[in-house]
């Protein structure tokens, strides 16, 4: 079996004026859990039905093992996937909707059996959806997805609803199906629960790429924010600006410089006989490099005190 | 395809307002039949039009009931259709199947059995009521059962027909409230206007080329109700139910049916 893969080529897709999607291109590989992440509104979704088949794009391609997911032929064994507002009839149980599913799609009926039990639906299988909480809809649409053993799996905001354990049920679960050589792709806004699931950025601003990587390398990438104490604060901001390190005064005697490495900022130090009292570390957390990423998303704080 | 036939005949079968539509059919048909045998009908004009009870023309009046059954068929088709959007289970649905006029396909044909089986329950419901009437006095079983035997064939093919309709309204229209107003609308208030103001007009509209099929009763072809001599042959409103199904099916797939799902 080859490889399973996802690759987004040139995606483009307008809503009457509104560009959702604008020339979007990436790829998702196999065996890592790969996070797809934007503010609200940047088009994660619209990228995640394009890809599925649920919404034609404007221009360009979305692939899944090099076809798009009308052309594959058994979708449902190809790909799993997650959607929100993906929806169930209230009055049917979880069982008959997954037997539909399987039923539609040439799956076993025992295969319903196994999902649900891997989810940990098996005692509530018979009820009727109707009253299911969130995080059981949320277990269910799982439990859809994994039902033809796909080796691709496409998840929008799946963490939604579900209560801690819940989540880190589900970070095992994508940790576990990532190792076995599985593609997860997942969206999310959760960026501290991100962070600790996946391996791997895609990050999406007004519908544009902003970056793509291996996190931990984005990370070492963006640098650190350090912290300095010393008697001659204003050379020092001088010095570091001089060098191209953004610094800036903080409090009496305190300097703070972003984006940059120990290293340098020791080099500096060293070189401009600067007295330091005490300098920290702290590296980007994915927050850091989400926002420094997807600046102008937002208003900032400023603006928005004007509007 | 089959497989995606057996998909949509068991979303019918978990689901409790399959059952409900099914009952609801069986009491309206009983309903209607009671109410048109106990019409008043012992005075005035009235004695003239309404065949004795017990007669064979009056059973034809008391099975006319059976047409119920159609406007049942007609929800059930819009309901298979447009729940999936109602619902939105048009988004598994599509993921299983990303080819959309497959599953119309699919849909069409489960709604011609379930037509069947709403049928089923209406004549189920109609031989009940002969069997009470038989039991009443009024005719012998024999003549009651030729009647009710006549009048299925012709009642089952315009409801399973009409099953096929409401499927191709609910493609076209994808809002389950749209088009259940419009179907029912038109059957109920649009097309009887139509058809008093232009017969020849009006036996060209959906219920019309229904009541063509209805006609296995000596009743109707006699004329009771209005003069039914505008009405195409049985064969020809069979087909023109067929093409309004399939017209809007095919219509509503590359259409309605093909937005995005969001």
């Amino acid at each position: 079996m080859p490889t399973a893969s996802v690759e987004v080529r040139h995606l483009t897709k307008r809503f009457g004026s509104v560009t959702a999607v604008d020339d979007l291109s990436f790829t998702v590989e196999a065996g890592r859990v790969t996070g797809f992440l934007g503010p609200n509104g940047a088009g994660k979704t619209t990228t995640l039905r394009m890809l599925l088949g649920l919404i034609t794009p404007t221009s360009g391609q979305a692939l899944v093992n090099g076809v798009s997911y009308p052309s594959l032929i058994e979708p449902v064994r190809a790909v799993g996937a997650v959607l929100e507002s993906s929806g169930f009839h209230p009055g049917r149980s979880a069982r008959s909707h997954l037997r539909i599913i399987a039923t539609a799609t040439g799956v076993e009926t025992s295969r319903v059996d196994e999902v649900l039990d891997l989810v940990g639906l098996t005692k509530d299988a018979q009820r009727r959806v109707g009253g299911y909480s969130m995080g059981m809809r949320q277990r269910l649409e799982l439990a859809r997805a994994l039902l033809g053993e796909p080796a691709v799996l496409v998840l929008d905001e799946p963490a939604n609803g579900l209560d801690p354990q819940g989540i880190a049920w589900l970070r095992s679960l994508l940790r576990y199906l990532a190792s076995a050589g599985m593609l997860v792709f997942i969206s999310s806004h959760l960026l501290a629960e991100a962070a600790q699931t996946v391996d791997e950025v895609v990050i999406l601003n007004h519908g544009r790429l902003a970056a793509q990587g291996r996190l931990s390398e984005l990370l070492a990438e963006a640098g650190a924010t350090i912290r300095l104490r010393s008697t001659e604060p204003e050379r020092l901001v001088a010095s570091l600006s001089a060098r191209g390190i953004g610094a800036r005064r903080e409090g009496a005697d305190q300097v703070v410089a972003e984006s940059t490495t120990p290293e340098r900022v020791g080099a500096v130090v060293a070189e401009d006989r600067i007295v330091i009292l005490e300098m920290t570390s702290s590296g980007e957390s994915l927050e850091d490099l989400f926002f420094s990423m997807t600046a102008g998303g937002a208003l900032p704080a400023r603006e928005l005190a004007q509007t | 395809m089959i497989r995606l036939m057996k998909a949509e005949a068991l979303k019918l079968v978990t689901i409790r307002s399959t059952y409900a539509l099914l009952l609801m059919t069986a009491i309206g048909t009983a309903g209607i039949g009671v109410a048109v045998a106990l019409a008043p009908h012992n005075h005035g004009i009235q004695r003239l039009l309404f065949p004795p009870r017990g007669t064979p023309a009056w059973y034809d009046l008391v099975f006319s009931a059976l047409a119920l059954a159609e406007d049942f068929a007609l929800v059930l088709g819009v309901i298979i259709m447009t729940g999936e959007f109602r619902h939105k289970t048009a988004t598994p649905t599509f993921l299983a199947e990303p080819r959309r006029g497959r599953v119309v396909a699919a849909k069409l044909i489960v709604s011609l059995g379930a037509g069947v089986v709403v049928m089923a329950a209406a004549a189920f419901a109609a031989l009940v009521l002969g069997l009470c009437f038989v039991a009443a006095g009024y005719g012998g079983v024999g003549e009651m059962a030729g009647r009710l035997g006549q009048a299925l064939p012709g009642y089952l093919v315009a409801t399973v027909l009409f099953g096929t309709y409401g499927i191709g309204l609910g493609a076209i229209l994808k809002n389950q409230v749209l088009a259940l107003v419009v179907g029912l609308g038109l059957t109920a208030v649009v097309e009887p206007i139509i058809v008093a103001a232009w017969p020849t007009v009006g036996r060209w509209f959906p219920s019309e080329a229904a009541r063509s099929l209805e006609t296995g009763s000596s009743l109707s072809r006699s004329g009771f109700g209005g003069g039914l001599s505008h009405l195409l042959p049985s064969w020809e409103g069979a087909l023109v139910l067929i093409a309004y199904a399939l017209a809007l099916s095919i219509v509503g797939s590359m259409t309605t049916l093909r937005t995005d799902i969001t």
